[in-house]
């Protein structure tokens, strides 16, 4: 089921200085993480990710991906901490036709003489807000145990 | 699970969704693949209405031609969502095509009434509409797959001169229509082809490969002289606009001799070469190619294939199964399991000596000599693509230059994709 990127996270995802982390899953079901800052969210609220290298872990793991259902994972994060995770999965690569050409165009314009493999369609299926700030008071709500005594102790008070 | 049980009980084909539940592996998109490729594809009235002639390709320069026999403006194939192609062609109704459908607005494969799968059409190149400096459309000297350049050089096959074509062609009925009914030359001045070609890369990112293919030709001072020289001389001609002596490309040729294949890698910018041996097993071979039997041979066809990866190298040199012939009678074997077991089999011993194997689904198509018998099940073109994906494992084989996107006409080859080699 997709679900909606909130827009301020949307603002953050298409910020060009935040640093985006793309997850995929190999065969093993081992982890592989690989900066990606073609990342970002187009008109329809998908996550839409230029790969320039057809060889490439993640294209072949994104491959794997929408050939048997499986989901992969974006992290993004910006200045002052703000951070937040999308899981979805790949709906869509486009090889040919005006999207592609579209990406290709930009991304030589801003990269130089790269290629381009593939441009990913992602359907975001959560979003999870990272930022400590919000894990934090997630976590005190559903996990009240979970707290160091120290850090509830009042700021003013004394053994006596 | 009961339905599956249920067909292994009765011993009956099993429909798409039992051979996608019985193969797990297999990515349910290169099944169904197979399975419209098998069946091929009716278009509806509203398909067709969706069909943007300035923004996607039409049928036209083909080599061979449609299920149904007609040339018309439909769709030249279909593009899946994972980036692959499905390369088939309008079938009859009668015969239980999947029909091409709008739903929600959208082009989807439909089978029994239900909604499977959007497709895209493919998208037009920016050429086709120009003419070259002769007058000719510019599409009809040079055409294009969603990222591959078409170059047919010619139309004719001189094995057909005394009947000895091949029992699934009908590359001499399709030049016939092509020239009639679209004006297509029936032979390629090689200047003209590559002032196409250049006309064609003036899009950005939009072609990965370039490919040749013709009939076979058996002039010339050696046998097939003739063919080689002309496609030397298109291949030179193209590569004086590359800024590097090799360029991705493919060749579907005859398997030429020695000399032949030296002179092609030599002086040329080509980087693969494909032989297509059509069926494996040397009776089978003789029955349904008689012209290749008559002028090379079974054997000496396997050994040019293999003499072919010492030029070429390891993991560019394959050759193509016309996947189904091998069950058509008289003279198909009795079962697949026979027919698997037999072409794999063959298909390892060219593997092991550095020569691919790669099928397509056999269209059987009107006008030809088993044009009224069925293709295999799918689960026959399920198991014999996850088979040859195997085979390229065991021996490491790329398949680079003939994979979905520098062709797209092969599900064995699409599962190439997951390799990292």
């Amino acid at each position: 089921m997709a679900t909606a990127i909130p827009g301020d996270l949307i603002e953050l995802l298409n910020d060009p200085a935040a640093t985006k982390v793309l997850a995929t899953v190999d065969e093993d079901g081992v982890p592989h993480l690989a900066v990606k800052q073609s990342l970002y969210v187009d008109v329809a609220g998908r996550l839409v990710y230029t790969e320039l290298l057809e060889s490439s872990r993640s294209n072949r793991n994104l491959v794997r991906s929408i050939w048997f259902g499986k989901s992969v994972s974006v992290i993004v994060s910006g200045a002052g901490g703000r951070s937040f995770q999308v899981k979805g999965k790949p709906v869509k690569t486009h090889i040919s036709g005006p999207l592609f050409r579209k990406h290709y165009l930009e991304i030589r314009s801003l990269l130089g003489d790269v290629d381009v493999a593939a441009v990913w369609i992602i359907e975001p299926q959560e979003v999870i807000d990272g930022s400590y700030a919000a894990r934090s008071a997630e976590e005190r709500a559903k996990f009240p145990f979970f707290d160091h005594l120290d850090r509830l102790v009042k700021p003013a008070a004394t053994a006596a | 699970m009961a339905n599956l049980n249920l067909a292994i009980k009765e011993n009956r084909p099993l429909s798409r969704a039992e051979v996608t539940e019985k193969y797990p592996d297999i990515p349910p998109l290169v099944i169904l693949k197979a399975d419209v490729q098998r069946r091929g594809v009716h278009y509806s009235e509203a398909a067709l209405g969706a069909l943007d002639l300035e923004l996607h390709a039409t049928t036209g320069t083909h080599i061979f031609g449609a299920r149904d026999g007609k040339i018309a403006a439909r769709p030249e194939s279909l593009l899946l969502r994972d980036g692959s192609s499905i390369i088939t062609t309008p079938t009859p109704l009668e015969l239980d095509p999947y029909l091409v459908d709008l739903h929600e607005g959208r082009p989807f494969l439909f089978e029994d009434g239900e909604p499977v799968e959007e497709v895209d059409y493919w998208p037009r190149p920016d050429f086709y509409d120009k003419t070259s400096s002769s007058g000719t459309l510019m599409q009809n000297v040079v055409s294009a797959r969603p990222q591959r350049l078409n170059i047919f050089p010619y139309r004719y096959c001189t094995f057909w001169n005394n009947g000895n074509g091949c029992s699934f062609c009908d590359i001499v009925t399709q030049m016939k229509k092509g020239k009639e009914e679209l004006g297509i030359p029936a032979r390629l001045d090689p200047l003209e082809v590559k002032e196409v070609v250049w006309e064609a890369l003036l899009e950005p990112g939009r072609y990965a490969a370039l490919f040749l293919t013709a009939g076979s030709n058996v002039a010339g001072k050696r046998a097939f002289d003739e063919e080689v020289d002309y496609y030397i001389e298109i291949l030179q001609r193209v590569g004086e606009l590359f800024s590097v002596p090799k360029i991705p490309s493919q060749l579907i040729g005859t398997a030429f001799d020695d000399g032949q294949l030296e002179r092609l890698y030599r002086e040329t910018p080509l980087t693969s070469y494909t032989a297509d041996i059509e069926v494996l097993g040397e009776e089978l071979f003789n029955r349904h190619c008689p012209g290749k039997a008559e002028w090379i041979g079974y054997k000496e066809w396997k050994r040019r294939l293999v003499r072919a990866v010492d030029i070429f190298g390891p993991g560019r040199v394959n050759t193509g199964l016309v996947a189904g012939v091998e069950l058509t009678s008289p003279g198909g074997y009795k079962n697949e399991d026979e027919a698997l077991a037999r072409t794999l089999e063959e298909a390892e011993d060219l593997a092991s000596q550095g020569v691919s194997t790669v099928y397509i689904v056999w269209s059987p198509r009107p006008g030809t000599a088993i044009g009224d018998q069925k293709n295999a099940s799918l689960e026959y073109y399920a198991r014999l693509a996850a088979g040859l994906h195997g085979l390229r494992g065991k021996y490491r084989l790329p398949i680079g230059f003939d994979d979905y996107r520098r062709c797209g006409n092969h599900p064995d080859s699409d599962l190439s994709r997951l390799h990292n080699f």
